[in-house]
């Protein structure tokens, strides 16, 4: 009976355990930060980190609306393309394994000068 | 507890497996084979296979939209393998279809190779598709 009582309390306590530190979607950028003024004659990279849990399987970067990369690690950088003097919108959004879009992204502002 | 998204997208990939091996290996038969009666049941076969080929690559599309709302985005090299595949899968179904209606005009030995090429590209884009996406 002992043994039993151990056993249920190991169980709700890990699965409360389990609970609090269950991980979450999460995106975010490192740099550049939202309404950074990018060097239009620089190489420009965004660095990023993110968490997920499934259906979340890994993320894109977007410049636009269009997407640029597949973002398989989960921290990391990408060099994005020359990019025209103005206002742009990155987004990283995170995608199942099919690559649709999950519903949980992060979009930052930058402009180019 | 299984997750209904995930059974749904791995139903779908047996499907769309099983057209694959479908349409590669009954065009291979057909390419080997010379029974007239043979090579029309194989056709059947390939028709199937480029049917199942088609209905499940749409229904990828379906499901990730009934989940999300949103159909899976890819771009670059990964979209025009699906172009490939796409165009594959039309013309390998066309053909066959033609086939079986004997609506061929040049040689037999010429349509099984041609459905063995459409095979063989459909899965080389399917190849790009799944490690360039």
């Amino acid at each position: 009976m002992r043994n039993l009582n151990r056993l249920i309390f190991a169980v709700v306590f890990g699965s409360v355990v389990s609970t609090a530190f269950a991980a979450e979607n999460m995106v975010n950028f490192i740099s550049p930060k939202d309404g950074a003024t990018l060097d239009a004659m620089a190489e420009n990279k965004v660095t990023y980190e993110y968490t997920v849990v499934p259906p979340g399987d890994h993320t894109h970067l977007y410049v636009d609306g269009e997407q640029v990369a597949v973002l398989r690690e989960a921290r990391g950088s990408h060099a994005l393309e020359a990019m025209s003097p103005g206002k742009h919108e990155l987004c990283i959004k995170i995608v199942n394994h099919a690559h649709a879009p999950i519903g949980f992204d992060k979009c930052i502002n930058v402009t180019v000068k | 507890m299984i997750d209904l998204q995930n059974l749904a997208y791995a139903i779908d990939q047996i499907v769309h497996n099983f057209g694959a091996v479908a349409v590669t290996g009954g065009a291979l038969a057909g390419t080997l084979l010379d029974q007239a009666e043979v090579r029309r049941r194989l056709a059947w076969v390939v028709l199937a296979g480029w049917g199942s080929q088609i209905a499940s690559g749409v229904l990828f599309g379906l499901i990730s939209y009934s989940f999300y709302h949103h159909f899976p985005d890819i771009s670059g090299i990964a979209q025009g393998a699906l172009m490939v595949k796409v165009s594959c899968a039309a013309a390998g179904f066309l053909l066959a279809a033609a086939y079986l209606r004997r609506l061929i005009a040049w040689s037999e030995q010429w349509t099984w190779r041609l459905l063995l090429l459409l095979a063989i590209t459909a899965l080389s884009g399917a190849a790009f598709l799944r490690w360039f996406s």
